[in-house]
Parts: structure tokens; C-alpha cells; sequence
């Protein structure tokens, strides 16, 4: 064994002196008495607390000491205090224990411990490596995440179910790749009007206007939506539409597209995209997607009345906007080459030969004349970019001889060569990023900057680099991450890294309610998580300081976010970036209706929540979870007391006071943003009398005056989110540290500790110098030693 | 180079695999008097709590009075007891109190560093699963599901009853099942391939990474041994039932009716004795479910804030939800096995990962045990201050399923005052 630290507390080492034993009369002064035997305070026992560092519980039990301490939870206020020298002379010394042990363990192990792809790393780099957009991802199990992130080593479990299903996915995947019929699926070719959509047909309630083949649709109810196609073959479809506004006042309507199985483009329905159809002037829109068999695409305008009020004046005499259709057109399966490109990626020219089923007289199956050779072949090429190296012959054959026993048990060349390829697909060397210790070989840095960009494979580009071992160079490293950032397949750190830092993925998890909240559609939510990503892609793209996701003169609107904003002069579905008015209160992410909305529930907001969210997130510096059997503070929405005067009851008990200093401040800054993000001066509220709009009466009334006013535990004080983000600003090194924190966890699959502050620090110094540009501070920490270290 | 191939590997390495041969799968078939009787075990989970002031009786004891949701299940009040005062210790206020429903590791709600344990049913599954075809069954009208391997990952859960059903009975058509026995004989050639894979990385990783090469390398082997017993039971012909292939409930806020399918095919599987081991984890979402008289969603409902129009309105829903549960019980009890029935040789546990949703507390669990042998009828009621551990009661039903343990999760003995009949 090297050197063991040995932090003596009850179990101490009787040869250790005093000198060496810094913080013995601390912990017996002040821990011990309540943190020992069978049943100590908060679940922490340090009477058995052993010294051992090299054991993973021991030094996180470490660090929650060394938290409780520094931050001046612990020990309680109602106790005596310990004198301020004394408790940093203690934390100063679990420091520099804490730091040499993961010093120690980052030279002997690396930082990062072995990490399995999760499962939409899985999906996308079988998508590359098959050339398929096969579904996988619901095949597998959820992940787990730590550390607010789902890629981190530690959290990724193995288990026999989840092999299985691994063998699972993998064979629905080659079936996709892999052709066995001797033909393309026949390319159909259909055009058609409305009319011809059961829903246009059927209905007897004059709710659409038909004009030869134009049809007009004046409702948004789901019922009249109007579906057509029926697709019998999963593949790419191009679809086109000529479409426009009627009656619109010059402004374009804007409609949805769905597919889905449902017919009515129900709930398994998936939401393909928003379009504009621009006011009187018949334009072709076009699009290509995915379909899989037995599915349709719907249509259905956006934010027009319902059906029965159409009905009441009849589609003739009705004068208000329509989305008038005149043709849809369908086009698929696209096709390019048969057998198809992944098809030939894995078999090349190899020759196909009848090999009939039942129910399939016409299929066909790869044939070889030279089987073990044809094996070794495919698999050697399919296996350097499965395992994201080069391999060897030694290292190929286990799954040559695969192909071998296979076919000795009667199963075919093709059969045998599945299985193979199956395996390879489940392989460990597959499914795990192996990065041997110390500095990262060109191969590992390859794919941990391909996970971190673009969580899937490395690119032939990147891949053959680093098998010339040029990655590494700084400056080539540094063009991959410019084309890494410019591709579109960096929409994934997009999504995955708002949808974790941000919560984003959270945006379904409750509904709000209709009755406070009538305004909220699925167009308005699909909005506010477009705004939050094309910020980001935005800030990143343009290498724009990072003090913009704090605070920033400029969004990304569409008219429907806008007009939840109160922006006046933003039409339609499509997003622009759109100057802030003064006075708006937007800017910066913390303001963004998706934000708001995820830091809700259906009814409420709590600035509990939202506040420790703000310290998590943005400040890098979560708040411990309340102590237990506390019950928590809810919003009464009967209204008789505010968040407010609970709160400051809450703050009297000293247990509550130390965290809550921190924690309400910036919950209460947002409380001028409702549970989906829109402004009040008022909360809403069921009670009371009901608001009145435009002559029509909101289930709804004004509840109580919002107050965001707060102090910071600094002394700082704040009249409202404006001021507030204000002082965000004033210490944007703070954000811009906790931001690279968050960043170097996703990168690397593993979140940076204590002894890696001072790295982090250096990074943010870095990019600081060269005006704290988000794409800067990518290629900081791409360039950095933290993410070209295991 | 000769090819070392797992199976040989697990041979030199002493391992044998603790499989019965075909034979004594036939005598150990329940038909066989001289086996003792099956004992099943079915956990239900509703993850937005059960409003305890309806459900727990003020008296503890046998002579309590039926509180408004155990007056649903007042003609079974001696098939089940309801038990008030249990929690899992160090598992804190939180949603995240679900993965440790079954499991009992602690602090959950503290993501960084938690890592599950394995859950009661595949603790069951390791000693009883070899029994019948299918080792366990974790169905789950949400995403993830309440069971957890050895290693702390999800056993992925069934979503789809017309897919469960389908694998309980149907058989395939010849070319099928001629399908089903190559892709089981492709995957033990792949396992094999890559578990020697595997083997050859060990050495060079470090012990951190080691760690994580062999929870893959034991996976492997456990799915190796998974495969060897369905194969065996492949030879065999699935049971028949007259019930009709169940149709998906499509409607994402139907949580009445998507458990009322659950429940269907749990009592066509413990009745066919498919499996012994149920975990079934209900609908808790943020939809409005389509219950007469409700008009707010779920999960806001949970969180009433001492709303009486919200209480009212998620009484009902509770109440449907009990009720299914009295059909649910009553069916196993009309079903005969023997000289016993279902009910008697299943375990029934219906609770709940929070004691309040609306404080998202972690206290005094909402827990109702049916059926299995124990002699019930009563409300055992435990103090509040000192919480006795779910875990006891968890090691009561694992040793009343003939798994001889002593320890399960947190526990610290036996749940006292539960009995088993004689």
C-alpha cells in the first residue's frame, strides 16, 4: 500500500501525536457527541470514520464533512461556536488530505472511472455506425444519472437484463441495416387534397371550406384535424404541401404536422414540426422524415377557434383566418442505391441469393464463396469503427470463430455473420469508453470529444487523425472543434446538456392547470424549449460571452413565445433573434418560460425551489437537502398567507436559517414569473373575483401583490429580477466557474472535485482573458489537461 | 491460439450452475403433492401516495373501524392487515423515494453517490426463479419500474400488456419458435465471445474500472444462466388460458384503467404459475385521469395544500383505485388451487414510496398486506416517533416465501405482530 493518510478520530492510531492530529480536539469539541454510536444525527457517523481514502464512501463521507464545516452549517448555531482559526485550520487540512488522495487516485486510475454509452449515445452511434435511424433508445432501460448528468461513469450500471436487451437492439438495428429483399420497396408516389382526409370527407358540420381541390381549415379542434397517407414501409418520406393563409390580415397562419399511428394524431402522435403557411399566397412547403409502417401524417392549424364555433356561422360566411390546403404530395420510401447504403457499408458487392421463409418466398441473403475470409474482412473494418480504433487480427478472431461455429451448428453465412456483428455490437470494447490512465491517447481523446460534441462516434475525419496521432496537436484539435461545433450533429450537446444543466428534459413532467392557466398549448411549450436551445446554439455559434445565459439585450422568438413574452412584432412558428425591448424583464436563461415552467408545478411556484435551483445551476453551489421529517413549506393557494410570511417564520428556527439565507433570495427574485413562465403583478387565483378579458371571463382572478424584493446573505439588496440579474453580472466568474464545472462533468463523464478546483479556476481564467466567450470556454476545456487526462 | 470459451471458463472456475434438469422442473410442478406449496408475491407501488387520514383506523388492533377506503375492502377485512408506522430509514422527503421502494437503499434523494440495491423481488427471484418460466415480471405504467438487479441497475419493466400476455401464452409459429431457438443459441455464442472479451481487459485496468468490467462480466454470465433455464423451458408448451389477448391502453392519463390491465394479467400469470414474482408500479403523472368528477391533474391533486376541493376530488380517484384492488383480491381468493386458493399463496403488498405526497414525506408509509398465509384482520400500528423499517415486514414475507434470511435492506428483525397462519 502507498501512504495512507490516517485522520485519527475515536479509532485513532495510539502513535499518532498531537502534531500530526490537527483536528482531534476539534471533532471531540464539537462532533463526536452527536455524530457517534447507533443512531447519530443526520445518518453521519464519525466515531468509525475510518481513514482510509482510497475508499470511495470514506472520502464523500470526507468532503460532506469538510461542506458541513466550510460553509458554517455544522456545527448547529445552538451550539457553542468553535473559534474561526480552529475550524479553518480543520477544513485546510481535510483539504489538502482530500486533494492528495485524489491526486493520488487520478495518477494511479484516472479521474474518470470506465463509462458504458448511456442510452442515447447508444442509439446515435449505432445510427452512425449502421447508417440507420433506428429507435433503440425506448428498448433500453433508463439510465441513471449523478452529478446532474446521465454520461457519468459512476452512476452506469451493467446488469444481465440489460445485456439482453443489448442483444435485443442490436438485432433490430442489423435488420434494419441489413436488406433481404431483392428489391427496393416500391417507391410511392401520391398527391392529393384535403377532400380525400376522412375527416374533410366525413364531416357534416361545414367546418371547412372546399374551393375545387382547395380545402380551408378554420379550427384547431383536434377532431377535425385532417389525416392522410398511410404508410405500409418504414423508411424516409418526402412530403410537400401547397399551402396559405386566408383571411389572415396579412399574417401567416401557422399549422402543425404530426405522424403517428393514432389517426387522430392522438397521444402517441409525434410532433414532426410548425410551419407557416404565409397570408394569400399559395407556397410549397417541404419536408422529409422518418416513418415507420402502419402511420399517417395529420395536419391541424394552430390557435384558430374550435369547431363548434365554426359551425354555429358556417365555414361560407365564416371571416376569420383558415389554413387553405391545395395539395399534399408524398414521396417514399427514398431509396437512393439497393441494396442500401448500410447494407453495403457491412457487406460491400457481396452477392445476395434466394433464401425463402414463410410468408416471404422473394427473400434473399448475403452468399459468400469464401466464408472465413469474407468474415475476417467485414468484421476487421466493421470492428476499427465499432471500437473506435484500429484492431487486430488476434484480437478479430474470437469473433471469426463465432462465424465459424455458427455456421458449423446450420445457420447461414448471413445468420452467422449477424451474430458476429451482434457481438461485436455487444462487446465491452463497444459499449464502454476505455481511456487507460494518464494523458489520453489520441484514439480516447477522439471519442471523448466526439461523445462530448455530438454523443455519438468519431467521423471518419476525426478517427483517421487520430490514427495518425495529429488530434492532439493543439491547433488541429482545435479546428475539429470548430467543425465539431459547426455540425449539425452538435444539436445533440444542445439538447442533452440544456436538458440536464437547464432540466429541460423535465418540461413534461407536470401539466399546469387549465383553469389558472387556459393560455398554455403544446405550440407555446414546444416554443419555450426552441428558445432556450437556439439561445444556446446561439451564445455557443457565436462565441458570445457566457454572461448572456445570466443576462442578455437579445432572445429567440417566435410570435407565440412573444406574445407570451408581451414582444410585440413577431409573427408565426419560425424564430429570429429578436433585440429585447427595455422593460421586458427577459434575457438570460433564468427568465426563459422553459426555465420557469421547470421550476413549477401545475399550479404553484415555490422560491424554495426555484432558489435552490438558481444555487445549483448557476451558482454551482447546491444547498443541502432540507433535514429530514421537516414537512414542506407548500404555497397556500386558498391564498390566506404568502410564500413570504411562511418563509419568514421558517428563517426564526436556526436549523432553517443557515440554508434559507441563501436559498430565498433568488427563489423570491423570480416571483414575478408564473408556473409557465408569463409576468404577473398578482398571483392567480381560483378564489375571488374573476378576471375579465376582452369581455370574456378567466376562470381566474387576481390573488395576492407579488413582492420579489430580497436581500443576498451579503448585505446586497435587490428590488426585482431586473436588479437582481444585475448582480448576477457584477460576479459573472462565479456562473462562469460553476458553468465549467457542469461542462467538464458532461465532457468527461465524471464531475470535477476538489482537488480540480484550481484547474477549473485556470480554465475560467483563461477564456476570462479573452472575454469569457462560450466557444472560447469549449476550447479551453478541450485544450485543458482536466479533459485530455483519464 | 485455442479459443477459451465462457462456458469453459465457468467450468474451471468451479462455478456450476444451480439449474434443475428438465425432470425436476416436472416435480416440482404444483400438481405434485409432495412439494411444498407455491408461495407468490405480488408489490404494488402507487406512486403518488394514498391519502393516509382515509385510509389508516384510528385503533390499532383487530376490532378497528373501517376507515372510508378500507370500506372498500370490508368483505376481505380478514384477508388483510393494514399496517400503519413503517419507513424506510435514511430514505429522505423526495419523488426520488421510489428507487428505493423495494430496495431500501438509503438516501436516494441525494443523486451524487447513490447506488441502488438489489429489490425485494429479485432478491426472491436469485432463490425461487428457477421455479417457473419466467423468473419475475416488473410491469410499470411509467418509465422506470421497482425492480433493481444486484448491481443497482433497473430490471427494464414491462410497459405493454398485450406484449406481456403474448410472452405468458402464445406460442409462435413454427418458423417462429425456430427463430426464437436460433437467437437463443446466437446469443450464448455471443455471450460466450464476449465474456472472454471481457476477461482479457481485466488485467489491465485499474480498480476502479476493474469494478465496472466485472458487474459486465457478471451480467453476462447471469444472462448466460437465464438462457440455459429458457431453454429448457422452451421444450416445454406455454399454458393455455381462455382470457383474450389484452388490448394497450393507449390513454396516458387512464391510471384506473391501465392498473385494472395490470392487475388482469398478474392473476392470469399467478394462475398459470408463469411467474411467482410480481412488481407492478402504477400511473402517477401530471394528467387529469378520466375519472368521473375529476377535473385536475394527478399529481396536482397530490399536492392539495389542505384544499377540501382537491382532497374530495383525489378521494375519488383513490377510491377507484381501491376498488380495484378489492376485485384484484377477491378474484385470487375465488380462484382454487388445490385445497387452498390464489389469495392464500400470495402476498399481496399495496403501498405507496410517500407516506404524504403533498410534503413529499417518507413517514409513516400507507401499507395494506393481503393474502400469503399470514393470519390478518387486523391494524398493527407502529409508533411514528421511532419508526420501525419497511424492511422488517419485507424479511417477514421472504421468509413466509420460504427464502431462509435473516436481513433484507435496513431491517432489524422480523415485522412483530404479523403471523403466519398454521
Amino acid at each position: 500500500m502507498g501512504t495512507r493518510i490516517i485522520i485519527p478520530l475515536i479509532l485513532a492510531v495510539a502513535s499518532m501525536t498531537a502534531a500530526d492530529d490537527p483536528t482531534r480536539p476539534f471533532f471531540e469539541a464539537h462532533c463526536i457527541k452527536c455524530h457517534s454510536g447507533e443512531k447519530p444525527k443526520g445518518d453521519l457517523r464519525l466515531d468509525n470514520l475510518t481513514a482510509n481514502l482510497d475508499d470511495k464512501t470514506t472520502r464523500e463521507r470526507w468532503h460532506d464533512v469538510l461542506d458541513k464545516i466550510e460553509s458554517g452549517e455544522m456545527p448547529p448555531k445552538a451550539k457553542p461556536r468553535p473559534p474561526k482559526e480552529s475550524a479553518r485550520v480543520v477544513t485546510d487540512w481535510i483539504t489538502v488530505q482530500l486533494t492528495a488522495a485524489s491526486a493520488k487516485l487520478g495518477a494511479t486510475e484516472g479521474r474518470v472511472v470506465l463509462r458504458r454509452l448511456n442510452r442515447t449515445e447508444y442509439e446515435n452511434t449505432v445510427r452512425d455506425l449502421l447508417g440507420v435511424e433506428a429507435r433503440l433508445k425506448e428498448a433500453l432501460p433508463l439510465d441513471t444519472s449523478a452529478d446532474g448528468f446521465d454520461n457519468v461513469g459512476d452512476a452506469l450500471h451493467t446488469s444481465s437484463f440489460l445485456m439482453d436487451q443489448y442483444l435485443l437492439a442490436a438485432e433490430m438495428a442489423l435488420d434494419q441495416a441489413i436488406a433481404n429483399r431483392p428489391q427496393p420497396p416500391k417507391l410511392e408516389q401520391k398527391r392529393t387534397g384535403l377532400k380525400d382526409a376522412y375527416q374533410v370527407r366525413s364531416n357534416s358540420e361545414n367546418v371547412f371550406r372546399k374551393q375545387d381541390e382547395r380545402v380551408v381549415m378554420f379550427s384547431s379542434s383536434q377532431w377535425v384535424a385532417a389525416t392522410m397517407f398511410y404508410i405500409a414501409e418504414r423508411g424516409r418520406y418526402r412530403f410537400r404541401m401547397s399551402v396559405s393563409g386566408t383571411q389572415s390580415a396579412a399574417k401567416p397562419v401557422t399549422f402543425s404536422v404530426r405522424s403517428g399511428g393514432g389517426g387522430m394524431g392522438g397521444a402517441k402522435a409525434n410532433l414532426i414540426g410548425y410551419f407557416d403557411a404565409p397570408a394569400d399566397k399559395p407556397t410549397v412547403i417541404e419536408f422529409t422524415d422518418q416513418m415507420e409502417p402502419k402511420t399517417s401524417i395529420t395536419i391541424l392549424p394552430y390557435d384558430l377557434p374550435n369547431a363548434q364555433t365554426v359551425k354555429k356561422v358556417g365555414s361560407e360566411k365564416w371571416d376569420g383566418p383558415g389554413l387553405a390546403v391545395d395539395w399534399v404530395e408524398m414521396e417514399g420510401p427514398l431509396n437512393e442505391t439497393w441494396p442500401p447504403e448500410s447494407h453495403r457499408r457491412i457487406f460491400g458487392d457481396l452477392k445476395q441469393a434466394k433464401a425463402p421463409i414463410y410468408n416471404q418466398s422473394t427473400r434473399v441473403e448475403v452468399v459468400s464463396d469464401d466464408p472465413a475470409g469474407d468474415a475476417r474482412r467485414i468484421l476487421a473494418s466493421f470492428a476499427r469503427r465499432a471500437f473506435r480504433r484500429p484492431v487486430s487480427d488476434e484480437e478479430m478472431k474470437p469473433f471469426a470463430a463465432l462465424v465459424e461455429k455458427r455456421m458449423a451448428e446450420k445457420s447461414s453465412f448471413e445468420q452467422a455473420m449477424r451474430a458476429a456483428l451482434s457481438a461485436i455490437m455487444t462487446s465491452p470494447e463497444f459499449l464502454f469508453l476505455r481511456e487507460p490512465a494518464g494523458k489520453l491517447s489520441d484514439l480516447a481523446l477522439a471519442s471523448r470529444l466526439s461523445y462530448f460534441l455530438w454523443s455519438t462516434m468519431p467521423d471518419d475525419e476525426l478517427l483517421s487523425l487520430a490514427e495518425k496521432g495529429k488530434l492532439s496537436d493543439a491547433a488541429t484539435l482545435r479546428a475539429q472543434v470548430e467543425r465539431m461545433i459547426a455540425d449539425p450533429k452538435a444539436a445533440t450537446f444542445t439538447e442533452n446538456f440544456t436538458g440536464q444543466w437547464l432540466g429541460l428534459r423535465e418540461i413534461d413532467a407536470t401539466d399546469p392547470s387549465h383553469l389558472l392557466y387556459p393560455e398554455y398549448d403544446d405550440m407555446l411549450k414546444a416554443s419555450m424549449l426552441r428558445e432556450t436551445q437556439l439561445f444556446f446554439t446561439e451564445v455557443l455559434r457565436s462565441d458570445l460571452s457566457v454572461a448572456n445565459f445570466l443576462a442578455s439585450d437579445f432572445s429567440m422568438l417566435n410570435g407565440r413565445l412573444a406574445r407570451h413574452y408581451g414582444i410585440e412584432g413577431v409573427e408565426g412558428w419560425e424564430f429570429k433573434r429578436v433585440p429585447l425591448p427595455r422593460g421586458s424583464h427577459r434575457g438570460g436563461v433564468l427568465t426563459m418560460a422553459s426555465v420557469l415552467k421547470v421550476t413549477a408545478n401545475g399550479t404553484s411556484t415555490s422560491p424554495i425551489v426555484r432558489g435552490a435551483w438558481v444555487l445549483d445551476r448557476i451558482l454551482g453551489t447546491p444547498p443541502s437537502p432540507p433535514p429530514p421529517d421537516i414537512p414542506a413549506l407548500e404555497p397556500d393557494i386558498r391564498g390566506a398567507t404568502t410564500m413570504r410570511e411562511q418563509l419568514a417564520k421558517h428563517r426564526q428556527l436556526e436549523s432553517c436559517a443557515s440554508c434559507h439565507v441563501k436559498i430565498d433570495p433568488p427563489g423570491f427574485a423570480l416571483e414575478n414569473f408564473d408556473v409557465i413562465g408569463g409576468w404577473r403583478d398578482h398571483y392567480r387565483s381560483r378564489g375571488g373575483k374573476a378576471k375579465e378579458v376582452n369581455g370574456r371571463k378567466l376562470p381566474y382572478g387576481d390573488g395576492l401583490k407579488v413582492d420579489p424584493a430580497h436581500v443576498l446573505p451579503d448585505g446586497r439588496k435587490f428590488a426585482s429580477i431586473d436588479e437582481f440579474k444585475q448582480l448576477l453580472l457584477a460576479d459573472k466568474e462565479t456562473f462562469a466557474r460553476a458553468l465549467t464545472a457542469k461542462l467538464i462533468t458532461y465532457a468527461t463523464g465524471a464531475a470535477p472535485d476538489i482537488a480540480d478546483k484550481n484547474r477549473v479556476a485556470a480554465i475560467v481564467t483563461k477564456a476570462t482573458t479573452q472575454g469569457l466567450g462560450f466557444k472560447t470556454l469549449i476550447h479551453e476545456i478541450t485544450q485543458s489537461d482536466l479533459f485530455q487526462t483519464k | 491460439m485455442k479459443i477459451q470459451t465462457r462456458r469453459h471458463f465457468l467450468r474451471s472456475a468451479g462455478v456450476t450452475l444451480a439449474l434443475p434438469a428438465l425432470e425436476s422442473f416436472q416435480s416440482r410442478a404444483w400438481a405434485n403433492v409432495a412439494t411444498p406449496p407455491p408461495r407468490r408475491m405480488v408489490a404494488i407501488c402507487a406512486p403518488l401516495g394514498i391519502h393516509t387520514p382515509f385510509l389508516f383506523p384510528a385503533k390499532p388492533g383487530r376490532d378497528y373501524a373501517l376507515t372510508p377506503y378500507l370500506e372498500t375492502l370490508a368483505d376481505l377485512r380478514d384477508d388483510f392487515s393494514v399496517i400503519s408506522g413503517l419507513a424506510h430509514p435514511g430514505v429522505g422527503s423526495s419523488h426520488d423515494s421510489i428507487f428505493s421502494f423495494l430496495t431500501a437503499a438509503r438516501h436516494p434523494e441525494i443523486r451524487a453517490g447513490f447506488r441502488n440495491s438489489i429489490s425485494l423481488d429479485q432478491f426472491a427471484a436469485e432463490k425461487l426463479g428457477t421455479l417457473t418460466r419466467f423468473p419475475s415480471l416488473s410491469m410499470s405504467a411509467e418509465g422506470f419500474g421497482l425492480s433493481w438487479t444486484r448491481s443497482g441497475a433497473l430490471v427494464p419493466p414491462d410497459l405493454w400488456p398485450a406484449t406481456v400476455f403474448a410472452r405468458l401464452f402464445l406460442e409462435g409459429r413454427p418458423d417462429e419458435v425456430q427463430t426464437q431457438a436460433r437467437r437463443l443459441a446466437d446469443g450464448r455464442s455471443i455471450l460466450d465471445t464476449v465474456g472472454a472479451q471481457a476477461r482479457s481487459l481485466q488485467p489491465k485496468l485499474g480498480s476502479r474500472d476493474r469494478e465496472k468490467m466485472d458487474e459486465y462480466f457478471t451480467s453476462v454470465r447471469e444472462l448466460e444462466q437465464r438462457m440455459v433455464v429458457a431453454d429448457e423451458w422452451s421444450l416445454k408448451p406455454k399454458p393455455k388460458v381462455d382470457a383474450k389477448p389484452p388490448q394497450n391502453n393507449m390513454t396516458p392519463g387512464d391510471l384506473i384503467g391501465k392498473t385494472r390491465l395490470m392487475l388482469d394479467l398478474t392473476h392470469l400469470a399467478l394462475q398459470t404459475d408463469s411467474t411467482r414474482l410480481v412488481t407492478l408500479m402504477l400511473l402517477g403523472t401530471s394528467l387529469v385521469p378520466p375519472v368521473p368528477g375529476v377535473t385536475m391533474g394527478h399529481h396536482d391533486l397530490s399536492h392539495h395544500g389542505q384544499d377540501p376541493q382537491k382532497i374530495a376530488q383525489l378521494r375519488i380517484i383513490e377510491l377507484e383505485k381501491m376498488k380495484l384492488l378489492r376485485d384484484f383480491l377477491a378474484k385470487l381468493k375465488a380462484t382454487k388451487e388445490q385445497d387452498s386458493n390464489l389469495l392464500d399463496r400470495t402476498m399481496v403488498f399495496f403501498s405507496s414510496n410517500l407516506g404524504s405526497a403533498a410534503s413529499h414525506s417518507t413517514k409513516n408509509l400507507p401499507v395494506i398486506l393481503a393474502g400469503g398465509g399470514f393470519k390478518h384482520g387486523q391494524h398493527l400500528a407502529f409508533s411514528h416517533e421511532e419508526p420501525t423499517p419497511l424492511s422488517n415486514l419485507f424479511v417477514s414475507m421472504l421468509q413466509q416465501m420460504g427464502v431462509e434470511t435473516e436481513k433484507f435492506g435496513s431491517s432489524t428483525g422480523t415485522l412483530s405482530g404479523l403471523e403466519a397462519k398454521v
